[in-house]
C-alpha cells in the first residue's frame, strides 16, 4: 500500500513538469494551427540557461526560470518573425518540416556547443526530503511541482481573464473572425508563440533542477508532450491537465511495478500516442 | 428509371438538411433542382455522389442499389459530379486533371485510350488550347469548364451539376448550355442545381423545387413557376400589415 | 524533367567507376562513403514514392529497422544468406500492410505523428525483447553479404539502388502517376472521380516499405552491427525526408541528387565536427522549406527557363 501511494505521488509531482511542459505546445497547436517540433529543443534551451546562469552567476536554478522564459520567449519570437510566419497558410506539411528543421538544429548545435554529456545543477534542496507518513517526497520536486502549478495557474488566468487572452483565445477559434473585428492576428501570433515558448523553457529548469540537461532531452518531452495533447484533444487547453496527470501516474505506475520497467514506460508513451489517433480516426466514421 | 432516390435523408446535428426527398430522372433526361439557398439542394448531390451517407433512404442507379457504396464505386458505376465550388488538381496542368477522370472515372482505361478520350473532352469542352496550363493559373470560366471536362471524362451515365452557371457573363452561359445539351445528346442524363432562372427554363425537361429539405413542387418550368408554395419559399408572404 | 536528363547516364557510369577511381590510399573510404550514398539515395526515393500520395510518414526507421533485424536474426540462425536478404523486405512489407490498414483515416499531422509513434514503439520493443531472441538493447552482429567482399557489395548496393529507381520511375510514367498526384492534391475529389484511394494508399506504403527493408537488409553488411537505438533511429527517417525534400519531391533524380550532396556534405562535416553535425540536415529542411520549394531539381529546372512545377 505504501508503494502504491508513494508512486502515486511520484506521478502526481511528475504531471506537474508534464502538464508545463505540453501547455505550451497546446497553446502553440491550439492557436497558431502548427504543430511546434521545435517546443522540445526551447525547452532543452530554457534547461541549459538556468544551467549557465546557475554555473557562471550563481543563481538558483528555479529563480532563473524568469530569465529563461524571457529568452526564450524573445528568441522564439524572432524564431516565429523569421521563419513559422511565412509557413501558416502553407500546408501544414511545411510547418511540421519547417519545425522539424528548426528542432534539428537546434538539438545539433547543443550538442556542438556543450557536448553531449548530461549537466546537473547541485543545490541544498535537491539532498532533502519531506516525510509525511509513509511518503517521502524530495523538496526539489515538491518545489517544482508547486511552481508549475503556479505558472500554469497564471497562464489560465492571463487566457480566461485577460483582454489580451481573450484575444488569443478568438484567434485560437477563428482567425478570419478575428481579424475581421480588427484584432493584429500577427501580433497575437507572435505573442503566443512567445507565450509557449516561455511556458517551455520555465519547464526546462524545473527539469534542470530533477534530472539535469541534455541535448537530446528535448526530443523525449516533445514526444511526451504530444501524449499528452493529443489525448487531451488538439486545440483543448483544459485538457492537458487530466491528460498530464494521468500519462504521469500511468508512467509512474509502470515504473515501479513492470519488472524492467524504465524502458516500457516509454513505449507506453508511444503507444497511447498512436492507440488514440487511430482510435479517433476509425470513430469519426 | 435510371437513377431514382427514396426518402433520403440527412441530419447534420439537430438540423435535417435533408427531409425524406423521393425523386428519380429518366434516361436522356435533364432534371433541374431549384430552391432558395439552404434549401439542401447541394446536400442532395453530396448523398447521390457518396460525399456523406446518408441517414435514411435508398439510392437506386439503373437497377443496382448504390445507397452504401464508397464514391468511387459510384463513379465506376456511371456516376459523374461537378463540384460547385470547383476543385482542380491545382498542381496538375488542365490535360492532366481530365486524365485522371478519363483513367479512372467508369472502366479503368489503360493510359493510350485514356489520353485519347481526353483529348476528345478537352475539344467539346473548348479546353485543348489551355490543356497544358496549370490549374491554378486558370480563370473561373475556365475553371467551371475544366470541372465539367473532368466529370465528363469519366464517362458517367448520370452527370451531376452544381450551380455551373455561378459567375458566368450571359455568352458564356450561353456556351455552358449548348455545351449541357451535347453531353445529353451522347446520351447522358443530367441533373442540375441552378439559381441563374433563364437557364432552368431553356435547359430543363422537368423540376424540382426544394425548401428546407423537402421537395415541395415538381413539374415543368412553368408549372412549377406558376405555383404560389414555390414564389412564397423564394420570395416570402406577404406581411398582413403591408397588404 | 528533361533537364536533368543528361544526368543519368553521366551518374551511371560514375557510379559504375567508383571502385576503380584512383583514390590511393583512400580507396576503401571512397567507396565506403559512396556505398552510403547509395543507401541514403534508395531510402529517399521510397520514402519519397510515399509522400506522392501526400502523406508524410516518418515510419521509414521501423521498415529499415525491421529489414535490416530480419536479415541477421534469419540469417544467425542458419538461413541462407539470398533468403535471409529477402525476408528483409518481405518482413517490412507484411508490418506495412497492417500499419497502412490501421492508419488509413489519419491524415496530415496525424498521420506524421502516429508513423512517428510507431517507430518509436517498434524501437523499444526490440530493445526489451530477450537477448537470445533479438539481442536486446546491445544488438546483433550481422553476417556480411557476398562475404563482406567491398567491391561486390558496392555493386550490390547499386543494383538496390537502381531496383529503387526503377520503382520511382514505374510510378512516375504509369498511370499510378496520376492516381498518386490527384490522391495528394484533393484525396475526395479522386474518389468522386473514380480513384481506388484506399487501395492507391496501400500500395504506395506497402511498396515504400518494401523497398526500405530491402535496403535495410543491404545496409547491415555496411553497418555490421543491428542495435535498436541506431537501426530504428529517427535519423533514419529524417535523412529520408530531408534528402528528398532538398533534392526535390516527386522527383527521381532529386533524392539521388539529395543524397549525393548531403552525404558527401555530412561525412566533410563529420570530420570537422565529430559530432552534431545533423545540424547540416536541419538547417538545409529549414532553407528549403523557405526559399526552395522545389528542391535541387527545381531549382535546376527553373534555370533553365521551364515551369518548375508542371505537374510533376
Amino acid at each position: 500500500m505504501d508503494l502504491f501511494l508513494q508512486t502515486l505521488v511520484n506521478g502526481l509531482i511528475q504531471s506537474g513538469t508534464y502538464a508545463l511542459a505540453s501547455a505550451g505546445l497546446a497553446l502553440a497547436v491550439g492557436v497558431l494551427h502548427i504543430v511546434n517540433f521545435a517546443h522540445g529543443e526551447f525547452l532543452m534551451v530554457g534547461a541549459f540557461t538556468a544551467y549557465w546562469l546557475s554555473v557562471l552567476v550563481g543563481v538558483d536554478p528555479l529563480l532563473s526560470l524568469v530569465p529563461a522564459g524571457a529568452l526564450l520567449f524573445v528568441a522564439s519570437g524572432g524564431i516565429y518573425r523569421f521563419s513559422v510566419r511565412h509557413v501558416l497558410l502553407a500546408p501544414e506539411l511545411n510547418a511540421l518540416l519547417l519545425t522539424f528543421g528548426i528542432a534539428i538544429t537546434l538539438q545539433n548545435l547543443a550538442v556542438l556547443a556543450f557536448g553531449a554529456t548530461p549537466r546537473v545543477v547541485h543545490t541544498a534542496y535537491q539532498l532533502t526530503s519531506l516525510s509525511l507518513g509513509p511518503i517521502s517526497v524530495g523538496v526539489a520536486p515538491l518545489i517544482t511541482l508547486v511552481v508549475s502549478v503556479a505558472v500554469l495557474s497564471g497562464m489560465y488566468a492571463v487566457l480566461y481573464r485577460t483582454g489580451v487572452g481573450k484575444s488569443i483565445r478568438a484567434v485560437a477559434q477563428n482567425r478570419t473572425g478575428a481579424y475581421l473585428v480588427g484584432l493584429d492576428v500577427d501580433r497575437i501570433y507572435l505573442l503566443t508563440f512567445g507565450l509557449a515558448s516561455a511556458l517551455a523553457a520555465v519547464a526546462g529548469a524545473m527539469v534542470l533542477v530533477r534530472i539535469g540537461a541534455s541535448p537530446q532531452m528535448g526530443f523525449a518531452f516533445v514526444l511526451k508532450a504530444f501524449a499528452i495533447i493529443v489525448m487531451a484533444g488538439l486545440g483543448n487547453l483544459t485538457g492537458v491537465l487530466w491528460a498530464s496527470l494521468v500519462l504521469a501516474t500511468g508512467e509512474a505506475f509502470v515504473r515501479t511495478y513492470v519488472p524492467g520497467g524504465g524502458g516500457w514506460a516509454e513505449a507506453v508513451f508511444f503507444l497511447l500516442i498512436f492507440g488514440t489517433l487511430v482510435w479517433r480516426s476509425w470513430r469519426q466514421a | 428509371m435510371l437513377l431514382q432516390a427514396t426518402n433520403l435523408s440527412k441530419r447534420f446535428g439537430g438540423l435535417a438538411a435533408v427531409g425524406g426527398m423521393d425523386f428519380h430522372l429518366e434516361a436522356g433526361e435533364i432534371l433541374a433542382i431549384i430552391g432558395p439557398n439552404g434549401a439542401g439542394k447541394t446536400t442532395v448531390l453530396n448523398l447521390l455522389s457518396g460525399v456523406f451517407p446518408a441517414d435514411e433512404g435508398r439510392i437506386v442507379l439503373d437497377g443496382r442499389d448504390i445507397t452504401h457504396l464508397p464514391p468511387e464505386t459510384r463513379c465506376h458505376l456511371g456516376l459523374g459530379r461537378a463540384f460547385q465550388v470547383v476543385r482542380p488538381f491545382l498542381e496538375m496542368t488542365v490535360r492532366d486533371n481530365v486524365m485522371v477522370g478519363a483513367l479512372f472515372g467508369g472502366r479503368q482505361r489503360p493510359l493510350a485510350e485514356a489520353s485519347a478520350r481526353t483529348e476528345e473532352v478537352l475539344a467539346l469542352t473548348g479546353l485543348t488550347g489551355r490543356a497544358d496550363v496549370l490549374a491554378r493559373d486558370l480563370n473561373l470560366l475556365e475553371d467551371k469548364r475544366l470541372e465539367m471536362a473532368r466529370a465528363i471524362a469519366t464517362s458517367p451515365r448520370v452527370l451531376l451539376l452544381d450551380e455551373v452557371m455561378a459567375g458566368l457573363l450571359p455568352h458564356e452561359a450561353d456556351q455552358a448550355l449548348t455545351l449541357v445539351r451535347a453531353v445529353r445528346d451522347a446520351g447522358v442524363a443530367v441533373l442540375f442545381i441552378e439559381h441563374v432562372m433563364r437557364v432552368v427554363r431553356d435547359l430543363a425537361d422537368r423540376v424540382i423545387v426544394m425548401d428546407f429539405g423537402e421537395k415541395i413542387a415538381e413539374g415543368r418550368y412553368e408549372e412549377v413557376t406558376a405555383n404560389p408554395k414555390v414564389v412564397e419559399a423564394y420570395l416570402g408572404v406577404e406581411d398582413a400589415a403591408d397588404a | 524533367m528533361g533537364g536533368v536528363r543528361w544526368m543519368a547516364p553521366a551518374g551511371l557510369a560514375a557510379a559504375l567507376l567508383v571502385p576503380w577511381m584512383p583514390a590511393g590510399g583512400y580507396q576503401q573510404y571512397v567507396v565506403q562513403v559512396a556505398t552510403f550514398v547509395l543507401i541514403n539515395a534508395a531510402v529517399a526515393l521510397a520514402w519519397d514514392i510515399q509522400a506522392r500520395t501526400g502523406q508524410l510518414s516518418l515510419a521509414p526507421a521501423a521498415f529499415f529497422g525491421l529489414g535490416a533485424y530480419a536479415y541477421t536474426m534469419a540469417a544467425l540462425r542458419g538461413v541462407p544468406l539470398w533468403l535471409a536478404f529477402a525476408l528483409g523486405p518481405l518482413a517490412a512489407a507484411a508490418v506495412s500492410v497492417v500499419l497502412g490498414v490501421i492508419t488509413l483515416r489519419l491524415q496530415g499531422l496525424y498521420f506524421a505523428i502516429a508513423t512517428l509513434a510507431f517507430a518509436e514503439v517498434v524501437k523499444v520493443i526490440f530493445k526489451g525483447l530477450p537477448v537470445e531472441l533479438t539481442g536486446g538493447a546491445v544488438g546483433l552482429t550481422a553476417p556480411p553479404l557476398l562475404g563482406g567482399h567491398q567491391t561486390g557489395l558496392y555493386y550490390l548496393g547499386l543494383a538496390v539502388l537502381l531496383v529503387t529507381i526503377g520503382a520511382s520511375l514505374a510510378v512516375r510514367h504509369t498511370r499510378l502517376h496520376y492516381a498518386f498526384a490527384a490522391i495528394r492534391q484533393g484525396e475526395l475529389t479522386a474518389r468522386v472521380l473514380g480513384v481506388r484511394v484506399v487501395r492507391v494508399k496501400l500500395l504506395a506504403f506497402v511498396l515504400s516499405a518494401f523497398l526500405i527493408g530491402l535496403v535495410g537488409a543491404y545496409a547491415t553488411s555496411r553497418l555490421f552491427f543491428v542495435i535498436p537505438d541506431d537501426t530504428f533511429g529517427i535519423g533514419i527517417s529524417v535523412s529520408a525526408l530531408a534528402t528528398a525534400i532538398f533534392g526535390g519531391v516527386y522527383t527521381t533524380a532529386g533524392p539521388v541528387l539529395g543524397a549525393l550532396i548531403l552525404r558527401t556534405l555530412e561525412e566533410g562535416l563529420h570530420i570537422l565536427l565529430r559530432q552534431g553535425y545533423l545540424v547540416v540536415y536541419g538547417v538545409i529542411l529549414m532553407v528549403v522549406i523557405l526559399y526552395l520549394p522545389g528542391g535541387l531539381v527545381g531549382l535546376l529546372t527553373r534555370r533553365r527557363g521551364r515551369d518548375a512545377a508542371a505537374g510533376d
